[in-house]
């Protein structure tokens, strides 16, 4: 087993590589950084603006960069002015020491921006992903056992609705009607957008509504996906003598169907979880919530590329460290797994 | 491919033999009622748009008048008006096309290649399989929209492609740009099918009698290959036109999708974020977008029922 998860990890490093090298060169030729610059009050003149990418090292031929993203400059000289005649020691230790660089746009680091939003992204995230777990394993279940029965049929038929229907269509018909209705009506509306005046009470009614949309956005997939594994497995031998020995119902269920049902879970849970992080490009946007989906946007719109890369990389190897974890995971759910190297 | 010797007639057993797969399976179709249901939905799309752009000239849709901004629904404007005063039934109408256009031209690329990798993947194995199917990881551990949003600049500078006309009408290059960002974003999903229908087939003792016979790689791919792998094909080609639309649909949302003049769903959407008060200029074009998806979803999941019969309990 630890010599399973130990090949994995190696295998997965050359893929990050290659994944994070195309990234940066994908990222590097969004656009110009300094755009910025020019719509701010000190707009450089040409002179600075050639120092600037100097320093920012956008001179260099892209596998230079890539090298000095990943290992920094800080072991080299960087010349400054272009022409030799002044010579200052770099700057960046590299993605590899734990530096993501210096956001373009805020001269800050790239993990402050992401610390800064992390934690918003996730106090959405989070609650509206255990929501939707546990009402999928309910509803799911439920539907598999009462199979075409009326609560299965309906839930069915709106798991399809929601499951066809845009974010933002629902997010705005829940704006428009629990927002401005509401508050036409003198019902007292939910807040539309942002995160509140700082206190928890607020910060909660600011979640309602982002929060139902993602539910009812992600809910249909999963019930859907659980019901059909709950079916499937419902029809093995093991569940019939598990019924014919009597036990009760609830028990074979629980205890006999459901445990080998969430096998396929795991995996698909496993594979969501690291995209948590990603935020909700859309939901944010329309809540005006300050998480991750929008700090990737606002990154991309001003090709922020240190910042864009620091986003992408965290995904990425998230993804892979939480696909390790599933297979981990796996034989802890299902004993006859067994992994040799 | 392969060419057919025409001196050499070819003697279909299967045909002969009563039905086939496919017209059980369509048969299945026939009987299944959502599927009947998402049918109908789809043409009523279909027909709104068609229809529509017969009835409602073109030029209606870009004309703008500031005087008749955001009007309510009304016999003159059944949608209403947007914020500078376009028709907004027309817009749907003709951003209907749009987005359906880019759904299932999206599809095909993402089918095309998704298929050919699944299929050369699968039946090749060793470097190649696992080239392709690393790429597929790589892209998988990104989410889409990233991705889209990442290509769709890089690919869309203006001054590189410039709007075009085409029957007499104008569009943004964009729309063919978004075509290929989309299919080639979304075409792993498809590879990994193919690619697990392969590698059952290619154990199969037909396969191997027409290796035994002297077939080439590549008719044993498509003759013998490829049809096996047509029910999966279908079933996800269907539902990739659904998510095609909606990721047009989210980058138009986000106003990165299909610039002007082309209207879409999904950038008439994105105009219309800002006015949430006035429901009509985002509700029409989003409940096209959830009609259209909604058929899709429950024809596919009619088809897969249809070709899958174990499914069906």
């Amino acid at each position: 087993m630890v010599q399973y998860i130990f090949r994995r990890v190696i295998q997965a490093i050359p893929l990050l590589f290659i994944i994070s090298f195309v990234l940066f060169a994908l990222t590097n030729s969004l656009g110009d950084p300094l755009a910025v610059f020019a719509e701010s009050r000190q707009r450089p003149s040409a002179a600075q603006r050639e120092a600037l990418i100097r320093r920012l090292g956008l001179d260099r031929p892209i596998l230079e960069q890539y090298a000095i993203w990943l290992v920094g400059n800080d072991w080299m000289q960087v010349d400054v002015r272009g022409d030799g005649s002044e010579y200052a020691p770099g700057t960046r230790q590299g993605v590899l020491r734990g530096d993501l660089g210096l956001s373009f746009v805020t001269r800050k680091p790239a993990w402050t921006r992401i610390e800064e939003r992390l934690p918003m992204t996730l106090t959405l995230m989070i609650p509206a992903y255990l929501i939707t777990l546990i009402l999928a394993v309910g509803i799911g279940v439920y539907s598999a056992v009462r199979q075409y029965s009326l609560l299965d049929n309906v839930v069915t038929g709106l798991a399809f609705f929601f499951y066809s229907m845009p974010i933002f269509f629902i997010a705005l018909l829940t704006i428009y009607i629990f927002a401005v209705q509401f508050s036409q009506w003198g019902w007292g509306g939910l807040p539309i957008g942002g995160t509140g005046d700082g206190t928890f009470g607020d910060l909660l009614r600011h979640m309602i509504m982002p929060i139902f949309c993602l539910v009812a956005i992600q809910l249909a997939g999963y019930v859907r996906f659980i019901r059909s594994s709950m079916v499937e497995v419902l029809g093995q031998d093991y569940v019939r003598t598990a019924n014919a020995k009597g036990l009760s119902e609830r028990n074979v269920v629980t205890r006999h169907a459901l445990k080998n049902a969430a096998l396929p879970l795991v995996t698909l849970v496993g594979l969501d979880l690291p995209f948590l992080l990603a935020g909700a490009v859309v939901t944010e946007r329309i809540f005006a919530w300050p998480g991750m989906g929008r700090l990737f946007i606002e990154s991309f719109e001003r090709a922020d590329i240190p910042v864009m890369m620091a986003i992408l990389m965290l995904l990425c190897v998230l993804v892979v460290i939480f696909q390790i974890l599933t297979d981990i995971v796996y034989t802890w759910f299902d004993p006859r797994i067994r992994y040799y190297s | 491919m392969t060419t057919v010797n025409p001196a050499q007639p070819i003697v279909r057993l299967q045909a002969e033999k009563g039905r086939s797969n496919l017209s059980r399976s369509l048969a299945r179709l026939r009987r299944h009622r959502m599927a009947l249901i998402g049918a109908l939905l789809l043409l009523i799309v279909i027909l709104f748009v068609l229809l529509g752009s017969i009835l409602i000239p073109e030029a209606e849709s870009i004309y703008n008048d500031p005087s008749r901004a955001l009007q309510f629904p009304s016999n003159g404007h059944p949608f209403g008006t947007d914020v500078i005063g376009r028709d907004l039934l027309a817009r749907t109408v003709y951003g209907g096309q749009i987005s359906l256009f880019v759904g299932i031209t999206a599809m095909i690329v993402q089918m095309f290649v998704g298929t050919l990798a699944g299929l050369f993947a699968g039946y090749l194995g060793g470097v190649i399989d696992s080239v392709l199917m690393r790429l597929a990881e790589a892209m998988l551990s990104i989410p889409q929209l990233f991705l889209a949003l990442i290509a769709l600049r890089i690919f869309s500078d203006p001054t590189q492609f410039p709007d075009f006309e085409f029957l007499g009408r104008q569009y943004s290059s964009t729309m063919i740009v978004i075509v290929f960002v989309i299919g080639l974003t979304s075409w792993m999903r498809v590879a990994r099918i193919v690619r697990s229908v392969v590698l059952s087939v290619k154990e199969q003792e037909y396969v191997t009698a027409a290796r035994s016979v002297g077939a080439r790689d590549t008719r044993i791919i498509f003759r013998h290959v490829l049809p096996n792998c047509i029910a999966p094909i279908i079933v996800s080609a269907t539902l990739g036109v659904a998510a095609a639309i909606l990721l047009e649909a989210y980058l138009g949302f986000l106003g990165l999708g299909v610039r002007a003049p082309t209207p879409t769903w999904g950038n008439i959407m994105g105009q219309a974020n800002s006015y949430i008060n006035q429901w009509y200029y985002w509700f029409f074009p989003a409940l096209f977008i959830m009609l259209t998806t909604l058929g899709i979803n429950f024809l596919g999941d009619g088809l897969r029922d249809a070709f899958d019969p174990r499914s069906l309990r």
